[in-house]
């Protein structure tokens, strides 16, 4: 790997430093790598591999879309639409892609029809973890709101229509520090098939299955409602339906579009530079969806562990909504790739050794880099079983990787989860009661200072106010939008941070820096923000009681979407096409030869 | 009698080169033909399913539940048809307007860019505009549809509900994804289509008319308004046409921007509307058999509208006096 990176980054020159900040230029940097790579596909590379191409969840687009990125420089192609988790599982189905991406798996019955099985062969591997946020947009007299706290129930009320004014008592109850305006709540959901609505569903129908159904039933589904793909809406209530995690992600990132809250991965808040709300646990703590809350909470999950059956590894959440630690991320979830197990409908073993050198690669370097982009690693059995089931892809090139070289911030000697039992204590200003803690957030980690004298035990520190993110050009660097919250005397407490791989734990983290980013930091702007990241990743510390946070994972693109300043690079570009195209019209316009007016005298 | 000679008749010799260009000619023209078929029988076919499901109910039925039969393009033909109009009703003065320009007004060697700039407009693909829309004009235009709704409010076509103008803390979001933006969107996609047509046949409008009117001292509006627009008049109904068959068809930008709801939704300037061409493009990959059959279905009710409209347009076209060269 490492003799690679050279190479790689004279010939894609063009690729470095892309990214910059929201999504329409992600989208269009996506089209022009997309147009590049065609003419400059790597000729000669070691093993030839074949391009394949998948779709489904864009709950879980931002870790395969690095990943991918990622492996370009080994000369594979990897394809993939982020449609949403139905429309892959159907895809997959019709066998028209190679892999699938999905949160939910096939057979469950959705608006009372079941989502059958395909007919090809097919096996669940676990690619990712992560939670499912919150993500708002909330402005209290112009000051951005990024410490909202949400008990289960008043979000299943604003999600249900229920609860329609962010000043409702309900919610002040949750926010002791905020006084909230009388503000209309506008609920984004997603208009698409879309394995996080299944996710958001699974979770209130087990929850708060009444408040679910009844809302279901005025959306004139059946009852009982269950989980589903298709957030039901029921007309007039205000609620606005968006295609797409980036859909929803970008509405709500508007700067006018305030009083909007929508559930997306933790990464689309990360990336938009928005916060999240804190939801409650069943220890009474509001917790973010951090790498390491989501790794705690997930200790819960139950994985299918019966091999051999379709559902193999296949996860219950129940007990990671009913955990009672006091770290859990109460919306946890694991997400999945579909894999073909047969040579059928197009699939071929060439195909085959693709995906499975891709998934090898994503099972275990791959993982290091879901904290910064805003997910949460695999555990160590997970991994385990995912690199067994790669086996069962028909033409994989089978490696036995031992697992240690992976670099896992989860692994541990004794196989214990590293990450969830190095897992932060929330700060006792997260604990349900009548103080709230004020620091930021989601992609957006400025403070909110207390709007309301009572509160506020002179906790936390960062008078940063608005650091109004977007303005913020260099977002590689590892201070960007958390002015203020590097405190000295930290740095040694890097046992804690992002890395996850403790100085004294059996890995050193020896050539994880140099060999898993250096090939990042050509390709994209992820991966500036994750070396930036490996350089130790900002601690906010509370003085009063020492408890140190993890600010696990840095907002990748510090931009809000509202605010989209061109760079000066870009007003040039403009000017250019302008001249350019006027330059012609001018010259003539103005060149002597006035037909016209001679016509008409 | 019957010796009186009867005419010699005509005869045509072709020769082969023509024979094949005939051959060819003809040939493409029945492959349209064939091709147009093809593609209605093909959604009738598929649509057969769900129709028999629904019956007459499809027509009047508003919600899409395709899955438990209880679907029909009520809401979605409304939604496609106002978005449709908004768009055209932007289009046909910006488009009419800027023919008249080139062809009357502009400095000749300026024309010639103008027309250019004009077609480069028509290869932007439909999902710049959609970006465009979604992340630029949106956030842009919500005060312009706040202030429509405040002052025409009355009417009900521009009444948003849920508002009360003397709340500060009114969220924008009323305003956003609604029928106007999208056909704002729309009206910019189309626009380049129509100016073309416009500007051809007001370009063919005869020169001797045109210089008649200025010598018996029309100014120059007077020769637009007494030669330009009758001659034209085919034209423009021509044009505006064929951008509404295309309003009605789009789809990637209109799915980008709206926020879909199933409720017949008149007020144009309010969130949430639907479209038939979004509807399929949002629904078809995550589609069962039974829901693939009703997008099927609302395909057929497009495609259907979009023929009518069509024809229309061409029977008003070919009575106007410039109706042959559009």
């Amino acid at each position: 790997m490492s003799d690679y990176p050279s190479r790689h980054k004279a010939r894609f020159p063009e690729r470095v430093g892309r990214g910059t900040p929201n999504f329409m230029s992600a989208l269009l940097a996506f089209i022009v790598v997309a147009l590049t790579s065609v003419s400059a596909a790597p000729a000669s590379q070691a093993a030839t591999y074949v391009p394949i191409s998948g779709a489904g969840s864009s709950w879980s687009a931002n870790a395969i879309d690095q990943w991918r990125r990622n492996v370009e420089q080994y000369g594979m192609r990897v394809n993939y639409a982020s449609t949403g988790s139905s429309d892959g599982r159907n895809q997959f189905k019709a066998g028209t892609i190679d892999f699938a991406s999905t949160e939910i798996p096939y057979g469950l019955k959705d608006g009372g029809v079941v989502d059958t099985p395909p007919s090809r062969g097919y096996a669940y591997m676990p690619i990712v973890a992560g939670g499912t946020a919150f993500m708002y947009n909330l402005r209290i007299g112009g000051q951005q709101v990024t410490n909202l706290r949400l008990s289960g129930d008043v979000l299943t009320k604003v999600f249900t229509g229920v609860i329609t004014m962010w000043n409702d008592p309900a919610i002040a109850a949750d926010n002791p520090a905020l006084s909230l305006p009388a503000r209309k709540i506008v609920p984004v959901v997603r208009s698409d098939g879309s394995g996080s609505t299944a996710q958001f569903t699974t979770w209130m129908a087990s929850q708060h299955a009444s408040l679910w159904d009844s809302y279901c039933q005025s959306a004139g589904r059946s009852t009982p409602c269950g989980v589903t793909s298709n957030y039901p809406t029921v007309a007039g209530k205000g609620f606005v339906a968006q295609p797409n995690s980036q859909g929803v992600a970008g509405y709500v990132a508007q700067r006018a579009n305030e009083g909007t809250i929508t559930y997306v991965e933790y990464s689309y808040a990360l990336k938009t530079g928005y916060p999240v709300a804190k939801i409650l646990n069943k220890a009474g703590y509001y917790v973010e969806p951090t790498a390491s809350n989501v790794a705690v909470a997930l200790l819960s999950a139950k994985i299918n562990t019966q091999k051999g059956t379709a559902a193999y590894l296949t996860q219950d959440l129940s007990g990671v909504f009913a955990s009672t630690d006091q770290r859990t991320y109460p919306l946890s979830s694991y997400s999945y790739i579909v894999v073909p197990t047969n040579s059928q409908n197009g699939f071929t073993t060439a195909k085959g050794a693709t995906l499975g050198a891709f998934s090898y690669y994503f099972l275990c370097e791959g993982q290091q880099q879901a904290e910064a982009l805003g997910y949460s690693p695999l555990p160590i059995n997970l991994v385990k079983a995912g690199l067994e089931q790669v086996r069962q892809i028909p033409g994989v090139e089978a490696k036995s990787i031992d697992i240690k070289d992976c670099n896992n911030p989860t692994f541990s000697s004794d196989g214990t989860n590293t990450l969830a039992k190095k897992a932060p204590m929330p700060s006792e200003c997260d604990k349900k009661g009548v103080t709230q803690c004020n620091t930021g957030t989601g992609g957006a980690k400025q403070s909110t200072t207390s709007t309301k004298k009572t509160t506020s035990d002179g906790k936390s520190t960062q008078t940063g106010g608005k650091t109004t993110t977007g303005d913020d050009s260099t977002s590689g660097t590892t201070d960007s939008g958390t002015t203020g919250t590097d405190q000295p005397g930290n740095e040694d407490g890097s046992g804690d941070t992002g890395d996850g791989v403790t100085p004294g734990d059996e890995f050193t983290d020896d050539g994880l820096a140099p060999d898993g980013f250096v090939s990042d930091s050509q390709t994209s702007s992820y991966g500036a923000a994750v070396a930036a990241n490996y350089g130790g990743g900002p601690i906010v510390c509370e003085p009063d009681t020492g408890v140190c946070t993890n600010v696990v994972a840095e907002p990748m693109t510090l931009e809000s979407a509202g605010s989209q300043g061109p760079s000066s690079g870009a007003w040039i570009a403009m000017a250019v096409i302008v001249i350019g195209v006027l330059t012609p019209a001018l010259t003539t316009a103005l060149s002597p030869g006035k037909r016209r007016g001679a016509k008409a005298s | 009698m019957d010796d009186v000679i009867s005419p010699r008749r005509l005869m045509t010799k072709r020769e082969t080169a023509d024979r094949v260009f005939r051959g060819g000619v003809r040939a493409s023209g029945t492959v349209v033909l064939l091709i147009m078929s093809f593609v209605g029988i093909f959604l009738l076919l598929r649509a057969w399913e769900a129709l028999q499901v629904s019956g007459f109910s499809f027509f009047t039925t508003q919600a899409w539940e395709p899955d438990s039969g209880n679907f029909g393009i009520a809401a979605v033909i409304v939604g496609t048809v106002l978005i449709a109009l908004v768009a055209v009703s932007i289009a046909l003065p910006l488009s009419l307007g800027t023919a008249l320009y080139i062809s009357d007004y502009a400095p000749i060697r300026l024309r010639k860019t103008l027309i250019t700039l004009v077609d480069l407009m028509a290869a932007v693909p439909s999902v710049v505009f959609g970006l465009w829309g979604v992340f630029f004009l949106q956030e842009k235009i919500v005060p312009v549809a706040q202030w429509l709704s405040t002052v025409l409010g009355w009417i009900p076509l521009f009444r948003v509900d849920g508002v009360d103008p003397r709340d500060p803390l009114a969220s924008a979001t009323v305003y956003t994804s609604s029928t106007f933006i999208a056909g704002i969107v729309v009206a910019m996609m189309i626009t380049p289509i129509m100016t073309s047509i416009m500007r051809e046949v007001f370009m063919q409008a005869p020169l001797g008319e045109r210089e008649g009117a200025l010598a018996l001292g029309s100014t120059r509006f007077g020769m637009i308004r007494s030669v330009v627009l009758p001659y034209g008049a085919g034209g423009i109904v021509g044009g505006t046409m064929l951008g509404l068959g295309r309003a009605l068809g789009e789809t990637i930008a209109v799915y980008m921007i709206i926020s879909p709801v199933f409720v017949i939704q008149p007020h144009v300037l309010a969130n949430g509307t639907n479209s038939v061409s979004a509807l399929i493009a949002l629904r078809y990959g995550e589609a069962t058999q039974m829901g693939m059959s009703a997008l099927m279905a609302a395909g057929l009710a497009l495609f259907l509208l979009t023929l009518v409209v069509n024809f229309a347009a061409s029977s008003i076209v070919a009575r106007s006096r410039s109706g042959a060269s559009t």
